[in-house]
């Protein structure tokens, strides 16, 4: 199959949030993934692939399956005896991915499996990577992630919740990392998300149409333009594309260097009792987020806005409610539940 | 693989975990703990720190975990090279002294689950399988962590678990931004962060190395053992069970506080932690468990245990397997994206729309108890069934299937190891005959399939009748939501029936739909039951394992008939779904003056089940629509 060209990211017309949802989950692949929540043609799958050019390079163990980081703390059992041996690693570098889960996709396929050719042909058991192997360190995407089968939603909480994958199936006994940034895009009319797994989204945006005419039209012109002759178009917009890159790169290098004093903290925890939501994650996550947000701004203190629309992001989704309120939060929301904790 | 784990002194508060763990590291006789609570709460943290501290490992089992590696299965590689049948041990064998964690210990499938009860009864794992015999020590100490939201405990696996704690996050928010700190600095620099708190889990190691010294010599009076079956007794136990544990885990804690006997403070302390989930069905008051947490969704279960106790049936039919050649009227574009014949959006006078009632509190009136809380007995939520379609969850393979197209290789190069030194192989390693082929058995959990059949005619509009009908449907569109169930929606009235709602996931698209229905007209009633009808037909056509049920709502009058007597025809529509094995329950709204009881005569020809609207709070209405899957299901 040729290479088909991807709609360049910054040539998508608004949904200014969903895009920096994914932008930030770029610079910090620990911040837990993003759900994009919309009715069908607003650009959600769009925007996803169109990552794939945005993608910073990481460096790899040479040859690992899993893509193992030779900086890291974790590694596959074959890093592990190369470690144990003593031999040093050979490094490459390359692209940050986005693997595939089609909601087709059966269990096997998603955890590995035993391969049966090796098996047949050597009478040896060996185990053959599935989907989540492939998807360590990178971007695992599920298109209308509600549709997927409950078992195979249960193996990637598992997974995602460790960053691990431990098979105990089929005569294999095998664990590996797989600790991958997890996106999902759904159109929430045909069927809600079961809890558990939305709680394990880091983040939340939900996608409309663009109101308002003009962008509207914007949308179509440039969706033609792309159609009729994609190489020039996406050379239109190299240069922006390339700057987001680099503030992209930017900001992962000055990431670990973010701080963040206690009033910040303690806003994070009053934003989390008073909405009422389950655990800890949600509190962490509106850290990591906010974190993420002065970074993207080449900030090395988190301030209270980036805290407040980190909330935004982290907390609606989280919030105890029936099915039938509608759990927004905004802006003032957020102002007046700080206000009257003070 | 080795991982680089939160190191479990720098875990804040959650005091009771850390206790139940520590005294079943001290005194592997407690029997494992279960943790249950919500969503990131450190419950699985704690467990997987407690490799270090307990000097134990921690053997996982996954939920996706196949029969063959938790037993064991034959030795395959030494089967195709020597031919000789050797088993190779299942990871209940390399449990054995150390722990065992079953983490979302509620979603096991069911053959995992037996599996794991028998070895951990006995503390040996007998294995009889691919003409393997085989015994091996397994004993091991069970820890299990789950969230109620997703689905009930089995019981004899709760019976399994010694002890028992319920979690939930801190409420301090100084301790919550500490958490935090704490969480982020650790995934900043895992290994700094790691080797600060060594010194700390090192002190706690050697305190529980010392307790477990220390437990052989801690002695047990009679007075001892006296309270404790006196406290197991009060809380309604089961079996002897609870006090042993008592007594075990009050070892335990004298063993860690120095004190060389058993006393009252210990067994007190025990007693919370070993009885609540023994606690049988109607324990005495004094022993109310102490936690007060009003789940919504935990309360309508005990109200549905409570209705299926009252109600003994135990009738268990098969499911309904028509499959009848006859066209649906509902096509597959209207369903779930409302629908061109919406009837609402052209204006008449006539018509009202009413809000929404009182959406109900469901069932706060009863007893807090955690055992029934923890269990659900199959039905409603997520029932398991077995499957024959691909989807669903390889468990284990068998041999006697008559199509073979779901093939488990693993177990079918099992089969064949053996044999490989006399057969004919062509150049491969293995030749594989028709008779070793085995085949897939998976395993799905299914919702139910809900369907209400509302009666939107004039007589609905009088009074406050169809607010207080939306209120209790929503209740109900409350709980499918947390159980996943499909739910569509039919109106009748004037001379047909309309799909509002056709087959959908999506509970906000119903609770929007329902918003919007109005009320005028004749009452179709027939019409409504034979919409209904074709619709499940039609759906269990493309999903098999579907679990409907009818709620009608309806007064039972019908005043728009196929023939000269309307009600007759209803019957008829009644009576069919009722041969279909479709269970239907019908909810009663007649609040006239002179009440006629046409609901309850339909009722007792269809051999359903009828409520009163009056009386029902919503709580009971779901409790009626769970026993009638129930009873389908015959669970």
């Amino acid at each position: 199959m040729n290479e088909r060209k991807v709609y360049p990211f910054t040539a998508i017309v608004g949904q200014e949030q969903m895009k920096t949802a994914l932008i930030l989950n770029i610079i910090n692949p620990m911040l837990g993934g993003v759900l994009i929540r919309g009715e069908k043609g607003t650009a959600k799958s769009t925007a996803v692939r169109a990552l794939a050019e945005l993608m910073p390079n990481i460096k790899k163990v040479k040859g690992c399956k899993f893509g193992c980081d030779p900086y890291g703390a974790e590694f596959c059992p074959e890093c592990e005896a190369k470690i144990a041996s003593g031999e040093a690693f050979e490094i490459v570098e390359s692209k940050m991915q986005v693997t595939d889960l089609p909601v087709s996709a059966t269990e096997d396929r998603v955890v590995g499996t035993l391969d049966i050719e090796y098996a047949i042909k050597h009478g040896e058991k060996k185990f053959e990577c599935g989907i989540l192997a492939q998807a360590n360190r990178n971007i695992l995407y599920v298109d209308e992630v509600n549709l997927l089968d409950d078992h195979v939603v249960d193996v990637l909480l598992d997974s995602a919740a460790m960053g691990v994958n431990t098979i105990e199936r089929e005569g294999i006994s095998y664990s590996h990392p797989a600790r991958f940034t997890l996106v999902g895009t759904m159109n929430p009319e045909e069927g809600d998300l079961r809890p558990q797994l939305l709680d394990r989204f880091g983040l939340v945006v939900d996608v409309t149409g663009e109101n308002s005419k003009e962008q509207r039209a914007e949308v179509v012109r440039r969706r033609l333009e792309f159609e009729e002759n994609p190489d020039l178009f996406a050379q239109r917009f190299e240069d922006s594309q390339n700057e987001l890159s680099n503030r992209i790169a930017a900001a992962k290098k000055i990431l670990k260097s973010v701080t963040y004093d206690n009033d910040i903290l303690m806003m994070a925890a009053t934003l989390s009792l008073a909405l009422g939501v389950d655990g800890h994650r949600a509190d962490i996550t509106m850290i990591k987020t906010a974190m993420t947000i002065a970074a993207f701004h080449n900030r090395t203190q988190v301030s209270k806005e980036d805290l407040k629309n980190a909330a935004i992001l982290v907390l609606p989704h989280r919030m105890r409610r029936t099915p039938f309120e509608s759990g927004v939060l905004d802006e003032n929301a957020i102002e007046q539940i700080l206000l009257s904790n003070e | 693989m080795k991982r680089k784990v939160f190191p479990f002194s720098a875990v804040m508060g959650q005091e009771e975990i850390k206790k139940a763990l520590i005294w079943n590291f001290v005194n592997p006789n407690i029997g494992g703990v279960l943790i249950s609570g919500q969503k990131g709460t450190a419950k699985s943290t704690l467990v997987r720190a407690s490799e270090y501290i307990s000097g134990k490992k921690i053997i996982e089992l996954p939920l996706n975990i196949t029969e063959d590696r938790l037993l064991g299965a034959i030795d395959f590689e030494n089967a195709v090279k020597n031919g000789t049948k050797k088993l190779e041990k299942g990871i209940l064998y390399y449990a054995d002294g150390n722990i065992l964690y079953a983490d979302e210990v509620n979603l096991l499938s069911d053959n995992i689950a037996k599996a794991l009860l028998e070895s951990g009864s006995e503390g040996i794992c007998r294995v009889e399988r691919e003409g393997i015999s085989d015994v091996y020590p397994s004993k091991f100490i069970l820890i299990g962590s789950m969230n109620p939201e997703e689905s009930g405990l089995r019981p004899q696996l709760l019976d399994r678990f010694g002890l028992y704690v319920e979690v939930a996050g801190e409420e301090n928010p100084l301790v919550r931004c500490e958490i935090i700190r704490r969480r982020i600095a650790f995934e900043n620099d895992p290994v700094t962060f790691i080797a600060e708190y060594q010194e700390e889990d090192k002190k706690i190691a050697k305190r529980i190395q010392k307790a477990k010294d220390r437990l052989p010599s801690i002695e047990v009076s009679a007075n001892a053992l006296l309270l404790a079956a006196q406290l197991a007794h009060n809380a309604n136990c089961e079996g002897s069970r609870g006090e042993i544990t008592v007594i075990e885990t009050a070892k335990a804690i004298c063993a860690l506080n120095g004190s060389s006997a058993v006393n009252k403070e210990a067994i007190s302390e025990a007693a919370k932690y070993a009885l609540p989930h023994r606690m049988r069905d109607s324990a005495p008051p004094q022993k109310k468990s102490e936690d007060n947490q009003e789940e919504q969704e935990q309360q309508a279960q005990q109200n549905q245990d409570e209705t299926e106790e009252q109600t003994q049936t135990s009738s268990s039919e098969s499911s309904a397997e028509e499959n009848s050649s006859e066209n649906s009227p509902f096509n597959e574009e209207k369903q779930g994206s409302g629908n061109s014949s919406f009837p609402f959006k052209e204006k008449d006078e006539t018509e009202k729309t009413q809000s929404f009632g009182e959406q109900f509190e469901v069932g706060k009136w009863l007893d807090d108890d955690k055992r029934k809380r923890l269990i659900k007995k199959g039905s409603g939520r997520r029932s398991l069934v077995k499957t024959d379609s691909l989807q669903g969850r390889y468990v284990k393979s068998t041999m006697n299937s008559p199509e073979q197209s779901d093939i488990a290789f693993d177990a079918t190069l099992r089969a064949a190891a053996p044999y490989q030194l006399s057969r004919d192989k062509n150049g491969m390693a293995i030749a594989i005959q028709s008779s070793d082929i085995r085949t897939k058995v998976r395993e799905k959990r299914t919702g139910n399939f809900i369907v209400f059949v509302v009666d939107a005619s004039a007589s609905m509009g009088t009074g406050k009748r169809m607010a207080a009908v939306k209120g209790a449907i929503l209740s109900l569109l409350s709980d499918a939501y947390q159980k996943r169930d499909k739910v569509a929606m039919i109106t009748f009235r004037r001379d047909k029936a309309d799909l509002v709602l056709g087959m959908t996931r999506s509970v906000d698209l119903a609770a929007k739909k329902l918003e919007t229905i109005s009320t005028g007209g004749k009452t179709p009633l027939y019409a409504g039951l034979e919409a209904a009808h074709n619709l499940i037909k039609a759906s269990m056509r493309r999903e098999k394992d579907l679990l409907p049920v009818v709620v009608l709502v309806s007064d039972g009058r019908a005043t728009c008939g196929r023939s000269k007597d309307p009600f007759a025809d209803a019957v008829r529509e009644g009576c069919s779904l009722t041969a279909d094995h479709i269970k239907t329950v019908i909810i009663d709204v007649e609040q006239d003056f002179i009440k006629l009881r046409l609901a309850e005569k339909l009722a007792k020809k269809m051999d359903a089940k009828v409520y009163k609207i009056s009386e029902l709070h919503a709580g009971a209405i779901l409790s009626a629509v769970n026993m009638a899957i129930c009873e389908k299901t015959g669970l």
